[in-house]
């Protein structure tokens, strides 16, 4: 070893020291399993698994909430038998939680990294852009999904033993699964929303607001359109908004009551939401395609 | 105090960030003016319009958006240690900012909902929804403002207000409503210009002693913190 006080010119110059550090000679993983292990870290870091007590806090309000509803629906429906929100009702009715859900987690994801300046240590590996946009957004879709999937199971459950028959334990199954597709489309459609906004901006706070901000402000654009004094406008007003969009879609696809007031459009807001996920998706990609690291 | 006010209104309007109040109010008058313009009853839309948008959504919004960036960005960028370290009473620091946050969320709100109500009613509804705006202005601001020193994530937690006690547990639970600004705001623009539009909830009296005791509980606490702050940055 050189000393502090030894001669410059005596000390050897361009020398890799061998300090002892353990060699890594096992199998190297690649692209693929950086995606599952960015996928994995973000739907850990959703729900503030592995990070501070602070980072739980919203989160789990938010689950804890949700759960809340649903042991409360789950234990009328086992006291009286009345059933007082189906499955698929269960999303629409937490709509706001939902979007809260969205905007406190699609910023931890996406704004975090870009506010931190750490983007070129992702692409420095062997992973691409559009690789890591759309891991984040699996793992915002897929919170979501367990957000809403985990209590409808629990009420599930909860009915199935309540119900007694098998027939009817199966007409239960039915309309669970219809209800779980139907989340799908909640998570998607939110997901893919929230994230391109939260990828916009740097600051995770303005990013929440924006999210929510975005969410309802188009609601009453809706309701003003389902005022005017045309039944097309009217018909059609539920575009206008990502809630009153999936609530239309659920209203043809699952439910078919007509209580949205869609009409005969259907079809039309199918191809809406596919359009706007696809649009948001491509949005986000071409945001990855340009971020650099501030 | 002048220049704390002049830092702080250059530190709102001199960021991008500030283009993202003006959306709101032009959505707000926007609406309003289609409705009007279709010739649809005034009391079918100005109930969401007014009070669904206007008080629910573009008040509170902007109030967190202003309220907490007075003094949460210069604490999130570290600027906030400059003006501490100057030989001013923590209150000079405090109420300027409040004063500004108040001012912008009141000046951005206040003149939408004056030109809806106009359109919804009269110029006296109109005054009256201004009035009452720029009341919960300073109110909602004190609040932000307290919550940007209270904790680290305040626009979250203004979130959880607006959205959660407001939106949904101040229609489902009534008693929540003597702790919701939002109330206030309608009890007093519906005693300033009696409309069926609007309906407040709490009266008057409530109103104005909750929105005094919110305003100026909410300020000494934001003194009493700033105070005891500790610039020392954590992860979470």
């Amino acid at each position: 070893m050189t000393t502090l006080d030894a001669q410059p010119a005596a000390r050897p110059t361009g020398v890799i020291h061998d300090i002892g550090y353990q060699r890594y000679s096992g199998p190297r993983l690649g692209r693929r399993h950086i995606v599952g292990a960015l996928f994995l870290h973000g739907l850990r870091a959703a729900f503030g698994l592995g990070r501070t007590a602070k980072a739980k806090i919203f989160p789990w309000l938010v689950v804890g909430v949700v759960g809340v509803v649903a042991v409360v629906l789950t234990a009328v429906r086992a006291q009286t038998g009345e059933v007082v929100l189906r499955y698929a009702e269960f999303p629409e009715v937490l709509t706001i939680l939902i979007i809260f859900f969205c905007a406190i987690v699609a910023p931890e994801l996406a704004s975090r990294d870009l506010h931190s300046g750490v983007m070129p240590l992702y692409f420095a590996r062997p992973l691409h852009r559009a690789d890591y946009a759309l891991a984040r957004l699996a793992s915002l879709v897929c919170a979501t999904f367990l957000l809403l999937a985990g209590p409808i199971t629990v009420m599930f459950v909860g009915a199935a033993f309540t119900v007694g028959e098998v027939g009817l334990v199966w007409d239960e199954f039915g309309s669970y699964l219809g209800a779980l597709a139907y989340v799908v489309v909640h998570a998607v459609v939110f997901g893919a929303v929230a994230l391109l906004i939260s990828s916009l901006i740097r600051r995770r706070a303005i990013a929440a607001g924006a999210i929510v901000g975005a969410f309802m402000l188009t609601t009453p654009v809706v309701v003003v359109l389902t005022l005017m004094p045309n039944a097309t406008a009217n018909q059609l007003a539920g575009l206008a908004s990502p809630v009153s969009l999936v609530s239309g879609l659920g209203d043809w696809v699952f439910e078919s009551t007509g209580e949205a007031g869609i009409g005969g459009y259907g079809p039309l807001y199918a191809i809406v939401a596919v359009a706007l996920v696809t649009g948001c998706v491509l949005l986000l990609l071409a945001r990855y395609r340009k971020v650099a690291s501030k | 105090m002048t220049t704390i006010s002049w830092i702080t209104a250059r530190g709102l309007f001199g960021r991008r960030r500030f283009l993202l109040l003006f959306p709101l109010p032009m959505l707000l008058v926007l609406l309003a003016a289609m409705s009007r313009a279709a010739g649809v009853d005034p009391g079918q839309w100005g109930s969401p319009i007014i009070y669904g948008l206007g008080l629910g959504v573009v008040l509170p919004v902007i109030a967190l958006i202003v309220g907490t960036a007075v003094l949460g960005s210069e604490i999130d960028d570290g600027t906030l240690v400059h003006v501490l370290t100057k030989p001013l009473p923590r209150w000079q620091i405090v109420l300027p900012k409040l004063g500004v946050a108040t001012l912008v969320t009141a000046l951005t709100a206040a003149i939408p909902l004056y030109v809806a109500g106009v359109l919804a009613n009269s110029i006296r509804f109109g005054l009256g929804l201004a009035a009452a705006t720029a009341v919960g202005a300073l109110v909602y601001s004190a609040l932000f403002l307290a919550l940007s020193l209270v904790t680290r994530r305040p626009v979250l937690l203004g979130l959880v207000y607006v959205l959660i006690w407001e939106g949904l547990l101040g229609n489902v639970v009534s008693g929540t409503t003597v702790l919701s600004i939002q109330h206030y705001v309608m009890t007093v623009a519906d005693t300033i210009a009696p409309t069926t539009l609007l309906e407040g909830r709490v009266s008057l009296p409530v109103a104005i002693v909750m929105s005094g005791v919110f305003t100026i509980g909410f300020t000494v606490l934001a003194i009493d913190r700033l105070r005891s702050f500790s610039v020392a940055g954590e992860t979470s």
